[in-house]
């Protein structure tokens, strides 16, 4: 069949578009309904896609490959823990000290990709993602070291405002989560679709070519590696909300690395909704593989589907997709686009 | 950055002077100097390894010279981060082609235009009002430098999977998109079939007429350099061996021995 052609812009687009986020807003209604359980797995989800959404930034467009993402995470979930159990902060108010801390850990962490690049770089995140876990040990009066720390549930409780009570945090966070992911999915749109956006894939796709059309590859990818630490910064102060205990060795190490790179290329990098795709994979698959066998057997079932996935699909699921729709509906460019409004 | 921003109306020449650059106890340049007078087309020829592309990237700030300078009007290009160059008035093409692949034709030419616009990450991030029209209008000057050299109809196409000689012009597109005063070509003949060098000399011709800009190009395809240039700058194991217009330099003898060998 032939597919349907729709202009960018023009009235069937938009209403495409609002179909779009009806259908979003709608899955969120009936998630929002099931049981508890429910309920916290998808709010794990959908702070997955943010921390995803935020390497991408980082690998996926700028090529910039991170392996110490999960210090991030992990630097987001403890700013937000020690503030509220050690100063009695409401959680909420602790988000922006996590996303600047992160954005500064990761400007910090950018800086050497100005000199190395590929693996070393990779090498040198991997070494900040190795060292997190030590500096939280080492901090114990603050952290809680290796005995962790809890936050209470009461401390957790959803502001005054909204009427909820605590045993109801669930559900807040379940909103704050989608509001934090609509939130950053509208801002990587933005910047990616901006003059900077371009130059994050030209900077990835051909470095000294960037350079000779202006682009300062210094300021980009310091930029770039800020924004990333910042946003998954931000999933991280929202998963210290959800869990409530944060321990080094709990979710905070190499392997939370390995998890976000999985979603990523699962999901498919360089795309606006792979991260949320991935995120779903990467939460979901290990429970369908452990439906199919038990034990160990799962694992390894887990890591064939892994290998099945990124083989038959190298562009990611959301890569996938996004040619499996293009059959039935094509959007082209908008026919002015280009000419001098 | 604070530095003299040169205007439309100011047309400065490039000056090599004395350049000189070893890799190791190689020579690759050895005192070679020259000038690209404003609005001048100027060919560079030599043999392989002659030296003429790392002149090239001495010129864009690849390579830094040992000893001997290149200006730009009033300013030395070795005070001048690579890229800064492009904000001087002076644009490249590569000699493999050095696209961004996933691109598309289009955004390949914004990103020309990179330096030509202000950063306003916040206002990206943001989608301020403003950020999406100026979008536009960057977008509206690439499609009419596209349409210049007839790739309008790729334009959406990603640069990745179209024809060699169609991406040979798509980079020049990119060039174009910085404005430049002076254009670096490097062997921008290279892979092309007879009519497409053909067209390639006149097309040239014509952007030099249509955006006042001067030309600098290494080229092997002789016929190419001969018949567009002003000026030709023979180069031969590091050393520049002729400097004149192209009848006086085809007439040089050494010229003639660096093409042909020695006649016993």
């Amino acid at each position: 069949m032939t597919p349907i052609h729709v202009r960018t812009g023009s009235a069937a687009h938009r209403g495409l578009q609002i179909a779009g986020l009806a259908a979003a807003a709608g899955a969120l209604l009936l998630g929002a309904t099931m049981e508890a359980f429910r309920v916290g797995q998808l709010t794990n989800v959908m702070i997955f896609a943010i921390a995803i959404s935020g390497l991408n930034l980082a690998t996926g467009y700028t090529g910039l490959l991170s392996i110490g993402h999960s210090a991030f995470f992990g630097l987001g979930a403890y700013t937000t823990g020690v503030m509220v159990v050690t100063y009695g902060a409401a959680p909420m108010t602790t988000i922006p000290l996590a996303v600047l801390l992160c954005a500064v850990l990761g400007f910090v962490v950018g800086l050497p990709a100005l000199r190395i690049r590929g693996l070393y770089l990779a090498l040198v995140t991997l070494a900040v993602g190795v060292a997190f876990p030590e500096v939280v040990r080492r901090f114990e009066d603050l952290t809680g070291g290796a005995a962790g720390l809890v936050i209470r549930s009461r401390q957790l409780a959803p502001p005054e405002w909204t009427g909820l009570t605590v045993p109801q945090r669930g559900i807040w966070l379940y909103w704050v989560s989608a509001a934090a992911l609509l939130i950053t999915l509208v801002l990587v749109r933005n910047l990616t679709r901006s003059r900077l956006g371009i130059a994050m894939i030209a900077t990835r796709d051909n470095e000294i070519a960037a350079a000779a059309s202006g682009v300062r590859l210094a300021t980009v990818k310091t930029t770039v590696f800020g924004l990333s630490g910042a946003v998954t910064g931000l999933a991280g102060s929202l998963f210290a909300m959800y869990v409530g205990a944060l321990s080094p060795d709990g979710s905070f190490t190499l392997l939370k690395s390995i998890e976000l790179i999985t979603g990523l290329f699962l999901g498919g990098a360089a795309t606006l909704f792979g991260p949320v795709v991935g995120a779903f994979a990467v939460v979901y698959l290990p429970y369908f593989t452990a439906d199919l066998a038990s034990g160990h057997v799962s694992g390894v079932i887990f890591g064939a589907v892994l290998i099945a996935i990124v083989f038959l699909m190298p562009e990611g699921i959301a890569g996938v997709a996004g040619r499996f729709l293009g059959r039935f509906i094509r959007i082209a460019p908008h026919e002015n686009q280009g000419e001098r409004p | 950055m604070q530095m003299v921003r040169t205007t439309g109306t100011d047309r400065p020449a490039l000056t090599v002077t004395d350049v000189t650059l070893r890799f190791g106890g190689v020579a690759a340049l050895d005192g070679v100097g020259f000038t690209v007078a404003p609005g001048e087309i100027c060919g560079l020829i030599g043999p392989n390894g002659a030296g003429k592309t790392t002149l090239f990237n001495c010129v864009t700030r690849i390579y830094r010279p040992d000893s001997g300078g290149v200006s730009f009007g009033d300013t030395d290009l070795a005070r001048v981060r690579p890229h800064d160059v492009v904000r001087l008035g002076i644009a490249r093409t590569f000699q493999n082609l050095a696209l961004f692949p996933s691109l598309t034709v289009l955004q390949n030419t914004v990103a020309g235009a990179h330096a030509r616009h202000q950063a306003g990450f916040a206002a990206a991030l943001l989608g301020w009002p403003g950020t999406r029209s100026r979008q536009r209008r960057i977008e509206g000057e690439a499609m009419d430098i596209l349409a210049e050299l007839d790739l309008t109809d790729v334009a959406h196409r990603p640069a990745h999977g179209l024809p060699y000689g169609t991406l040979k012009r798509v980079e020049l597109a990119r060039a174009l998109a910085a404005r430049p005063r002076l254009l670096l070509l490097d062997e921008p003949a290279g892979g092309l079939t007879h009519a497409e060098v053909r067209d390639l000399g006149d097309l040239i011709l014509r952007l030099r007429r249509d955006h006042d800009l001067g030309a600098l190009l290494v080229e092997h395809h002789m016929g190419l350099v001969m018949s567009i240039s002003d000026h030709v700058v023979a180069m031969e194991f590091g050393r520049k061996i002729a400097d004149g217009t192209p009848d006086e330099v085809r007439a040089e003898r050494r010229v003639i021995e660096a093409y042909l060998g020695k006649a016993s």
